[in-house]
């Protein structure tokens, strides 16, 4: 049923040099989900992020976004067919206002753009804030505010490049919750986590990469006792 | 060296000097940081684009009697043009390559335009005699084209700042420096923002080349002295950092007003490298923070 996926990764290839950061690895997204991709440091799941958003173009394989092809796109082109992402170091833009961050990205008129920025900006609590050069923000509020921008341009499809590290247990709540918010409005959310009880906790589904390849996809649970997992990260 | 008594005068003179020299300096700057910020392209050729404007200015007086600073509004789109169609043909290759790439590209465009200038208009220095004298102030005389062309150059810079902060293609400017793939990923078209920047640092070179040419000798290899200078000015602010680039000039301008002082004009240019020197081992980030 390749239709009814909203992501369809097959076979995709990514070297550097000689070394295979993405080995022919394959996988399906069902809207509506929220998914975990988990494996060792290394294991190419970020590589893989920046195939899907074009940063990185892929050697070989398909990508389709909702049943059409994206890779060969510019990563502007993949954002504006609805593809959002965060980075797994902040990056914010720190001399634009948390404002401005949100501004910068959408291509919707002014007005409309400013209130619903002004909208994000209340749901993380950062309104009192918004004049704030980003730069200025604690690491935890540049979190949140890279997390909105994202939700900026109403992706449909919303990749976080480990959204729990190092934020403090409250604010990881608030962003699990809001995580959970955006699955029940209908998105799909593919995470990449090292934190293995954030990934039990909210994943539908869960890949895993050793060395570029996927070795194991399935619910949680039943990942957590697959001896080939257990493998990669703990060694034989 | 003359032994003359150094006054109070003399000092202010110097320093009011520097500074509208230094106003130019700012504004021809600010474009080679623009491109370097948003591209990390080091524009060898920002000088002959500053030369480009400078004969727009010279052949429009000469040939239509236009005042020079009107000629503007002429300068400054050319440049953008010609920034804009060396951006697509050429500059684009070379964004994500090492910098030596875009330090021979743009080298070796900068030869190309020289000589072409100097087959279509021969190395004649040129001059636009256009404002001459000076308004006296007291004891200190402002030389009125210098005058002119700093509020000109400051009302430039003035007017680029506010495109960079207040408009959403300024600001998508400043977001692809300050993080190039995240402004692609965030929907921002980073090779039509490349293209605009371009443009917009060859029409600020090009303006810098309008207002010089009615205070020096306009001739095919005049932009040289101000690519120096304008990296100078960049390195002293911070590459990458646009407020920065308007204090380095001004500052280098009073440097080098307050050096002629005590040096000959030609031991006075010593002093900003000097002053670069300095700089690079003690605050190599530049005096306002860079991003390099």
């Amino acid at each position: 049923m390749p239709d009814a996926s909203i992501l369809d990764i097959r076979d995709v290839t990514k070297r550097f040099g000689g070394v295979t950061a993405v080995n022919r690895c394959s996988l399906a997204l069902t809207p509506g989900k929220i998914y975990g991709l988990i494996g060792p440091n290394g294991s190419g799941k970020t590589t893989l992020f920046n195939c899907v958003t074009g940063i990185e173009p892929r050697d070989e394989g398909e990508i389709r976004f909702k049943g059409e092809r994206i890779d060969g796109l510019k990563p502007h082109q993949v954002a504006r067919r609805g593809i959002g992402r965060t980075f797994q170091i902040i990056r914010v833009f720190p001399e634009l206002t948390a404002l401005e961050n949100l501004l910068v990205v959408t291509r919707e008129p002014f007005e409309t753009a400013r209130r619903k920025a002004q909208e994000l900006l209340k749901f993380v609590t950062l309104e009192r804030l918004q004049h704030e050069y980003a730069g200025n923000l604690s690491y935890g509020q540049q979190k949140l505010l890279e997390f909105i921008r994202v939700l900026m341009t109403d992706p449909e499809l919303i990749l976080l490049d480990e959204p729990a590290a190092g934020v403090n247990r409250t604010l990881l709540n608030e962003l699990l919750a809001a995580i959970a918010r955006l699955r029940d409005q209908g998105k799909t959310i593919l995470i990449v986590e090292h934190d293995m009880k954030v990934v039990m906790g909210l994943c539908e589904a869960v890949f895993v990469l050793d060395y570029g390849e996927k070795i194991a996809e399935g619910p949680p649970g039943v990942i957590q006792t697959d001896e080939r997992v257990i493998e990669a990260y703990f060694g034989r | 060296m003359t032994s003359v008594q150094i006054t109070g005068t003399m000092l202010f003179q110097l320093v009011v000097s520097g500074l509208l020299a230094g106003g130019l300096y700012a504004l021809v700057a600010l474009g080679l940081s623009l491109i370097f910020g948003v591209m990390r392209v080091i524009n060898i050729a920002h000088g002959t684009l500053l030369m480009l404007g400078a004969y727009t200015t010279y052949w429009l007086f000469a040939l239509a009697g236009m005042n020079p600073f009107v000629s503007l509004v002429v300068s400054i789109p050319i440049l953008f043009v010609v920034g804009a169609i060396l951006q697509k043909l050429f500059v684009h290759r070379v964004v994500n390559a090492p910098e030596l790439s875009s330090l021979l590209l743009t080298f070796g465009i900068s030869i190309f335009i020289a000589n072409v200038a100097m087959l279509a208009w021969s190395a004649d220095y040129r001059s636009v005699e256009f404002l001459t004298g000076s308004f006296l102030l007291g004891p200190i005389a402002l030389s009125k084209p210098r005058l002119v062309s700093f509020c000109v150059a400051l009302a430039l810079t003035g007017l680029a700042f506010v495109f960079l902060h207040r408009t959403k293609t300024g600001k998508a400017i400043r977001a692809t420096s300050q993080h190039r793939d995240v402004a692609q990923v965030c929907g921002i078209n980073v090779r039509r923002i490349d293209l605009i920047t371009f443009g917009l640092g060859a029409a600020l070179a090009g303006a810098g080349g309008s207002l010089v040419s009615v205070m020096f000798a306009v001739y095919p290899e005049m932009g040289q002295v101000y690519v120096f200078k304008s990296f100078l000015v960049i390195v002293l602010g911070g590459a990458g950092n646009y407020p920065g680039a308007f204090f380095g000039g001004l500052l280098l301008g009073l440097v080098e007003g307050l050096a002629s002082l005590f040096l000959t004009a030609q031991l006075s240019e010593v002093i900003a490298y000097i002053l670069l020197v300095i700089v690079l081992l003690v605050r190599p980030t530049g005096l306002l923070g860079g991003r390099a």
